[in-house]
């Protein structure tokens, strides 16, 4: 609002700077020759001055006054024949105000909205550091964080918190360092080791290096049947160029996970790399899911629009996925769209019109979220 | 004199002037302008000793020695060729190892080149432009890496 | 403040600019009075616009708001307050904000004391004026706009380039550009009187102290850039033809000949042709250097390659403003009615040989700074025009130049008495010759240019004395009559011998300091010493200290001559740990005008550290001569007639009841 006032403030100030010099009336300027006079005038009096000074001799001073003397003669004759009264003043102080009122907001406005972001409002530091913690500002908290572990090294907690916020802003490296420090001080455990392995091998682009290796390790002592841990350790066997040995790891992860794990898909992907069995039934992979914890809302949001739509296409031309369309259903009322997932279900039953269990599912799923029946 | 007769005066002094200078330019733009080479430029030329030459490359990795005080040798190379430097004075902050230089001096006939003064320019981003253009030409630096 | 304030001021300032330079030249052509009073309205409020744009971007980095792009990358906020205000202008897009600010304080301060100028060349001046700052506006905002957001705003900045943390930097900008941008009203003045078809004596008086003001900033300017160098590079160099150096160096000299021409202009209403070329040409130049440093060309191609806009657009303004100018020149100035005529030897032709001397330096300097760039992008040959060149063909033309400057002021106008001025500067003669002398048996030997520079140096000197002398008439009238005459002679009269005797101190210290300089480079342990300039410098102690952003290793020396000591001097070796960037910090004493100098080099590998040192007589008088000159331009400047014009037509407004086309304040019989 204050900027909206000042932005009509200044305009305002600009326009009057175009009107106020045309209230006082047209009219014919000064010949300009009237202010030459005036120099030349000056110019005979200081030769005058000069010669009663001394300054300059006689002969020399009536030469200069001479010469003084034509230019204002010169001078003079312009200033009578002089300039020409204007006509249409009238019409142009009308011209230059209609531009002054208009054209000018019209340029100004339209460039700045062009250019500007009037939307943002300033943050000086000070004030940004002084606000309560704020979700959004995540640059601010973490310098928060950091000037608070400055101040206590030794607070292992603080690195926890840090480190996956680090991560998420990409900054990988200082994220390996703020998950060391907290393993350091608090202890290992499988969360702070996967962190530290998978920022390590973030840092390293996707390889799982020896130091990333040992953190999952440890996390894998810490809880054998952490899953994230047990999948690195796959991918390096892999990388290291052991395929039977990542296909045996990530076969025992799939017999011990629950089918419908998130991370079933990527390991269905990765199983399928080396050569081992792969049993099919795509939900997100657990690449997508592991990406998904690390996302904004915004992006978590996009990226769960874009599962939805491929569930969706791929119903379109097999709609005898009983399993896709409870899926979808659940996936449009999470996203908010009742509409869409009453279309779902209706699309579902005329698939399954002659299937009553699958009727009968589809029917309770509905009463379940609400969509009648 | 006319009034013609001192405007053709003044305009002839005028070009004697400009003439005077204009002739002075050119004998100080052949006698004092100073080429640019590469290390692989020399050895590719076979430039003559005594010549005076900028030379232009990076601070070959561990090739630097100070003997006592302020007499250093280090060798320049643009990836291609190399060239043995010897110098004698202080040596500006940003020289480094692996950095950009530029040495102006005197090929000697030994093969070696004698500096009489030695620039690393006062940002340790910047590249000075010849030595870019140099060692792009020997395809050691990548576009985009100094000037980030 | 809200950035987007500022952000709309330097849009609402473009808006503006447009409109100052439509209105008042169309007023100005059809001789509306009305329409040409909004240029001095426009011109005001433009400069308001600028300045508030300026003081928003200020606050922005006072108050370190990273959510604007330019204060995260050229800002810190643990940088001093000091370094945080000028980082301001320390950068491309602050400093093109500073260069609009400048040219917008030109105009405003046209419209607000120009009331001695006709109005239709006020209001044709100010319509050029804003059609600069239209071109630079559009510079700013289409390609190097500093009031960029970024959101979400990061929590710290990446910190100003630490050699450009120095009080030096911090005010040699604002002062040159003043110098640099002000030739922009002179460039101003100069088309707006072709536009309207009227050149005369008249026109040099008001030119004169625009001229005047915008050449000693730039001289001061200047300086002060020669002195940062000196004193933060730790190479002892003060001058080092650097094209940036060159870019300012240019429109020096176009403005010094500007300055000269322009007096024989307004006295004798001669060489009008020439002064408006060289009104052009020194805003040209000016415009030239922007160009050069701003687009990065000279620095680096591969800069010019990665962001051609900025480049190409610069480029595209200097062809616009110098072929438009240069164009209305040529179809307008065979026009112009012929002025007074002067015998070659007189002061017309003194100053005609200055100026055709300094505009050939000005060239010299021109052909040396872009000889280079043409040669390579002609065959690709890299060469590199170096102090050399320069130092022959710029001293090979200065010396004329330097020689006849005592004799100018002393010949009359139109026809002078060369042995009549010589006569009258035997006195300076000999002084020169006696001081030539000295300086050979002090110096015992060696080339004997050094104490003929030296001479020459004080025969400048004593001979803008002797200029001040004879207009007294000291020796010929009454002790009484001579300090009247003394007392009533203007100010330019003294300014003009002040810039002069200035001119002659800086010679004195660049020849002192090239020829008698002392430079030792060693190596050092603590407890040895060396000896430089007849001081003796024992290193004291070599210790650590710690910056708030930087490490420092201090080497303390103490000074002694002739066996007694006189002090310390402290030089020091800073490693910015930001950017790890290492800095020399020189340590410099002054003894009465000259200067011990001593920065340290690298750790030696046996133990100590290497040391190099000068002894820089006479040093200071370099930078002094520089101020002198520039306080000889202000003392000219204060002059009362600079002042004089029209009667004050700004006073008698018509009145109401009269017929509103009845001229104002006409006082000559009108129709």
């Amino acid at each position: 609002m204050l900027l909206w006032t000042a932005i009509s403030l200044m305009t305002g100030a600009a326009i009057l700077a175009v009107l106020w010099p045309l209230r006082a009336g047209g009219g014919t300027a000064p010949a300009a020759s009237a202010a030459d006079l005036a120099v030349y005038r000056d110019q005979l009096s200081e030769i005058e001055r000069d010669r009663v000074s001394g300054l300059i001799g006689a002969s020399e001073g009536e030469a200069a006054r001479a010469e003084v003397g034509r230019r204002i003669l010169r001078a003079s004759a312009e200033t009578a024949s002089g300039a020409a009264r204007p006509s249409g003043a009238d019409r142009r102080r009308q011209i230059v105000a209609v531009v002054a009122l208009v054209g000018l907001p019209v340029m100004a406005g339209g460039l700045y909205l062009k250019l500007g972001s009037p939307a943002l409002p300033p943050q000086p530091l000070a004030a940004r550091l002084e606000s309560r913690p704020d979700q959004s500002d995540v640059a601010i908290l973490v310098r928060k964080v950091e000037a608070h572990l400055e101040a206590n090294p030794e607070d292992g907690r603080g690195y926890e918190v840090l480190a996956p916020i680090y991560a998420r802003i990409g900054r990988t490296a200082d994220a390996a360092r703020a998950w060391t420090s907290a393993i350091r001080l608090l202890g290992p455990s499988a969360v702070r080791e996967n962190g530290l392995g998978e920022a390590l091998t973030a840092e390293a682009g996707g390889v799982v290096t020896v130091e990333a290796k040992a953190a999952f390790e440890a996390a894998a002592v810490a809880d054998p049947r952490d899953p994230k841990a047990r999948y690195f350790l796959g991918l390096a066997a892999e990388q290291d160029g052991r395929p039977a040995d990542a296909a045996q790891i990530w076969g025992a992860l799939a017999a011990s996970s629950p089918p419908d794990a998130p991370w079933m898909g990527l390991l269905r992907a990765a199983l399928a790399r080396v050569g081992a069995p792969v049993a099919a039934a795509p939900g997100p992979s657990a690449a997508d899911v592991a990406a998904a914890q690390d996302m904004t809302p915004a992006e978590r949001d996009q990226m769960v629009r874009g599962m939805v739509a491929r569930l969706e296409a791929r119903l379109a031309q097999d709609g005898s996925d009983i399993e896709g369309w409870l899926r979808l259903m659940r996936a449009r009322i999470v996203l908010g769209e009742a509409d869409k997932a009453k279309a779902a279900a209706s699309e579902a039953r005329a698939h399954f019109a002659t299937d009553g269990g699958a009727l009968g599912r589809i029917d309770a799923l509905a009463r379940e979220l609400g969509l009648g029946s | 004199m006319t009034r013609k007769g001192r405007r053709l005066l003044l305009i002839s002094c005028a070009i004697g002037v400009l003439g005077v200078a204009a002739g002075l330019v050119l004998f100080a733009l052949n006698d004092t302008i100073v080429f640019f080479r590469s290390p692989s430029e020399i050895a590719a030329e076979h430039t003559a000793p005594g010549s005076r030459l900028r030379l232009g490359g990076l601070v070959k990795d561990g090739s630097v020695m100070r003997q006592d005080n302020a007499h250093v040798r280090f060798t320049v190379t643009d990836g291609g060729a190399d060239m043995a430097v010897y110098y004698e004075g202080l040596l500006p902050d940003l020289f480094r190892e692996g950095q950009g230089v530029i040495a102006e001096g005197v090929l000697l006939g030994d093969g070696t080149f004698r500096a009489d003064s030695v620039l690393a320019k006062h940002d340790e981003k910047y590249m000075p432009k010849e030595v870019a253009d140099a060692l792009k030409k020997q395809g050691v630096w990548k576009e985009g890496e100094a000037a980030r | 403040m809200n950035p987007e304030i500022g952000h709309y001021a330097l849009v609402l300032a473009l808006a503006v600019a447009i409109l100052q330079t439509v209105i008042p030249i169309w007023g100005a052509r059809v001789g509306d009075a009305a329409l040409m009073r909004v240029g001095p309205a426009l011109a005001v409020a433009f400069f308001g616009f600028v300045s508030l744009a300026f003081a928003v971007l200020t606050v922005a980095y006072v108050q370190s708001d990273f959510s604007v792009l330019n204060v995260v990358e050229n800002s810190h906020s643990l940088k001093p307050m000091l370094f945080k205000i000028t980082g301001v202008w320390g950068n491309h897009e602050g400093s093109m904000l500073l260069w609009v600010l400048v040219l917008a304080l030109f105009g405003a301060m046209v419209a607000l004391f120009g009331s001695n100028l006709p109005a239709t060349l006020k209001a044709n001046v100010l319509g050029v004026q804003g059609s600069v700052g239209v071109a630079f506006l559009l510079f700013i905002l289409l390609t190097s706009n500093p009031f960029i957001r970024v959101m979400p705003a990061p929590a710290e900045g990446q910190d100003l380039n630490p050699v450009l943390q120095d009080i030096g930097l911090a005010i040699h900008p604002p002062l040159l550009y003043l110098g640099y941008v002000g030739f922009s009203i002179t460039f101003a003045f100069a088309v707006a009187a072709l536009i309207d078809g009227r050149i005369d004596a008249a026109w040099a008086r008001w030119v004169r102290p625009w001229a005047l003001a915008a050449w000693a900033f730039l001289t001061v300017g200047i300086a002060m850039g020669s002195y940062w160098a000196y004193y933060e590079l730790g190479w002892g160099g003060w001058w080092f033809w650097d094209p940036v150096e060159n870019a300012s160096l240019m429109p020096w000299f176009a403005g010094t000949a500007l300055i000269h021409s322009a007096v024989v202009m307004e006295k004798r209403d001669a060489l009008k042709v020439w002064t408006l070329l060289l009104a052009i040409l020194a805003f040209s130049l000016s415009l030239l250097g922007t160009f050069l440093v701003r687009s990065g060309v000279l620095t680096s191609v591969h800069a010019f390659a990665t962001d051609p806009t900025r480049g190409v657009f610069i480029l595209g303004i200097l062809v616009f403003f110098i072929g438009g100018s240069l164009a209305l020149y040529a179809l307008r100035a065979p026009m112009l009615r012929q002025g007074g005529i002067f015998a070659p030897i007189s002061r017309e032709g003194a100053l005609v040989l200055n100026n055709l001397l300094l505009t050939a330096a000005a060239a010299a300097v021109l052909i040396g700074t872009l000889y280079p760039l043409a040669l390579e992008s002609w065959n690709g040959a890299k060469i590199t025009v170096g102090p050399p060149y320069f130092n022959l063909t710029v001293g090979a033309l200065m010396l004329p130049v330097l020689f006849a400057m005592p004799f100018g002021p002393l010949l009359a106008w139109k026809r002078g008495d060369l042995a009549g001025a010589a006569q009258r500067l035997m006195s300076a003669l000999a002084v020169g010759i006696l001081i030539a002398l000295a300086a050979a048996y002090m110096q015992g030997g060696g080339p004997l240019l050094a104490p003929l520079g030296m001479g020459l140096a004080a025969f400048i000197v004593i001979g803008a004395v002797v200029d001040i002398a004879e207009r007294g008439g000291i020796g010929r009238v009454p002790a009484a009559t001579a300090f009247a005459r003394l007392r009533g002679l203007p100010r330019a009269s003294y300014g003009a011998a002040l810039a002069h005797a200035g001119v002659g101190v800086c010679l004195f210290g660049i020849i002192a300091e090239t020829s008698w300089n002392a430079e030792r480079i060693t190596g050092l342990k603590i407890g040895e010493s060396f000896e430089v300039g007849g001081y003796e410098l024992t290193l004291a102690r070599v210790e650590p200290r710690n910056g708030p952003n930087y490490r420092d290793l201090a080497g303390v020396f103490t000074i002694r001559r002739g066996g007694t000591e006189i002090g310390t001097i402290e030089s020091s070796k800073r490693l910015f740990t930001a950017r790890n960037m290492p800095t020399t910090e020189a340590g410099i004493r002054t003894f009465g005008f000259s200067q011990l100098y001593v920065s340290l080099g690298d750790e030696l590998p046996g133990g100590g550290i290497g040391v190099r040192a000068y002894w820089k007589p006479f040093v200071t008088l370099i930078w002094l001569g520089a101020v002198i000159m520039a306080l000889g331009g202000a003392l000219s400047l204060s002059d009362r007639r600079l002042r004089i014009g029209a009667p004050k037509p700004a006073k008698t407004k018509p009145i109401k009841d009269k017929p509103a086309s009845k001229p104002d304040a006409a006082p000559a019989p009108a129709e």
